[in-house]
């Protein structure tokens, strides 16, 4: 049976392989459900979400639970498969957040590695986070003042408001 | 009669690519070793999601190729994928547990974003693996047209 879990907002990355922007996604979804909102999160596996047949493993449930509940998609580039997949198997999504526009927003960042994200890979997918994190909240209609500083201490470069290529974003 | 010359066939990777947990990311990383190093020219790879959603030049590539499935658990997301949107069971398949399994001594760090030293090892051995089912199955096209 499935469980109604209160206050939680569905994540689902494209994880696309073939570019940067896939990889970008996963990056960020772990942010999100690891560090920034581990409480207000559950990361939908996008492989057995888009898996037919697969309800005795759980694809049913991932399907039920963003039927259910807010579900944000994170899109890697304009194919748009994750939102595509959830409007297919569980109906709207409650917002698609595309990492072309943060490369839009910030042009000097170019990622380039799809294997290993680079370090302007990384504060790709960090600016991605802060912005499903805020997504989040606007969803939940909460507030996370503490995410000003959102840095992850393994990461050369820490403060992703201010990410230094010259978009002059905080 | 001109002899048609046929373009030799490639092998496509597709990996899970499940987020939740470092099974998927070995796979993925495997993947991405046997197109970038081990097999390259040899493999290629695409986005799983895209088959999913039906593009049709992807699909029909693939149904002119070969196809190796990689998954990160029994559920087989990639597998059933593959065979769902291309109505063509892949020409081999794997399970990044099973590496892991056969490996007891690498316990794989639970980190994806990087992976960590054991994890890595492990996509290595996986990707070893794969990358000699992918000669298998061009030598095997290389027999069956002699």
């Amino acid at each position: 049976m499935a469980q109604f879990i209160k206050n939680k907002v569905g994540i689902i990355a494209c994880s696309g392989e073939d570019l940067v922007g896939g990889t970008i996604t996963r990056a960020a979804a772990r942010m999100v459900v690891e560090k920034l909102r581990p409480d207000k999160t559950i990361i939908l596996c996008q492989p057995l979400f888009m898996a037919g047949g697969l309800e005795r493993h759980g694809s049913q449930q991932e399907r039920n639970f963003a039927k259910d509940h807010p579900t944000i998609t994170i899109e890697g580039c304009d194919e748009e498969c994750a939102r595509c997949a959830v409007e297919r198997y569980s109906g709207p999504v409650a917002a698609t957040i595309r990492v072309e526009d943060i490369l839009k927003e910030h042009p000097g960042l170019k990622p380039a590695t799809r294997e290993t994200l680079d370090a302007d890979g990384m504060k790709v997918a960090q600016i991605l986070a802060i912005k499903i994190a805020d997504k989040i909240d606007e969803l939940l209609d909460e507030k996370h003042e503490e995410d000003e500083g959102f840095s992850d201490p393994a990461r050369p470069s820490t403060d992703v408001r201010g990410c230094g290529c010259g978009c002059k974003k905080r | 009669m001109v002899k048609e010359i046929m373009l030799a066939k490639k092998v496509y990777i597709f990996p899970c690519s499940g987020v939740g947990k470092v099974f998927g990311s070995i796979g993925r990383e495997a993947s991405y070793i046997v197109v970038n190093e081990l097999a390259k020219d040899k493999a290629k790879i695409s986005c799983l999601p895209l088959v999913v959603k039906g593009k049709k030049a992807l699909i029909d590539d693939i149904n002119e190729n070969h196809v190796i499935v990689v998954d990160g658990c029994p559920s087989k997301c990639s597998y059933n994928d593959v065979k769902s949107a291309t109505g063509k069971e892949p020409d081999g398949q794997f399970l990044s547990t099973d590496v892991v399994k056969y490996n007891r001594d690498l316990k794989p760090e639970s980190d994806i974003i990087p992976l960590g030293e054991n994890a890595k090892k492990l996509s290595r051995k996986l990707a070893e693996k794969i990358s000699e089912k992918v000669g298998e199955i061009l030598d095997s096209d290389k027999k069956g047209g002699a």
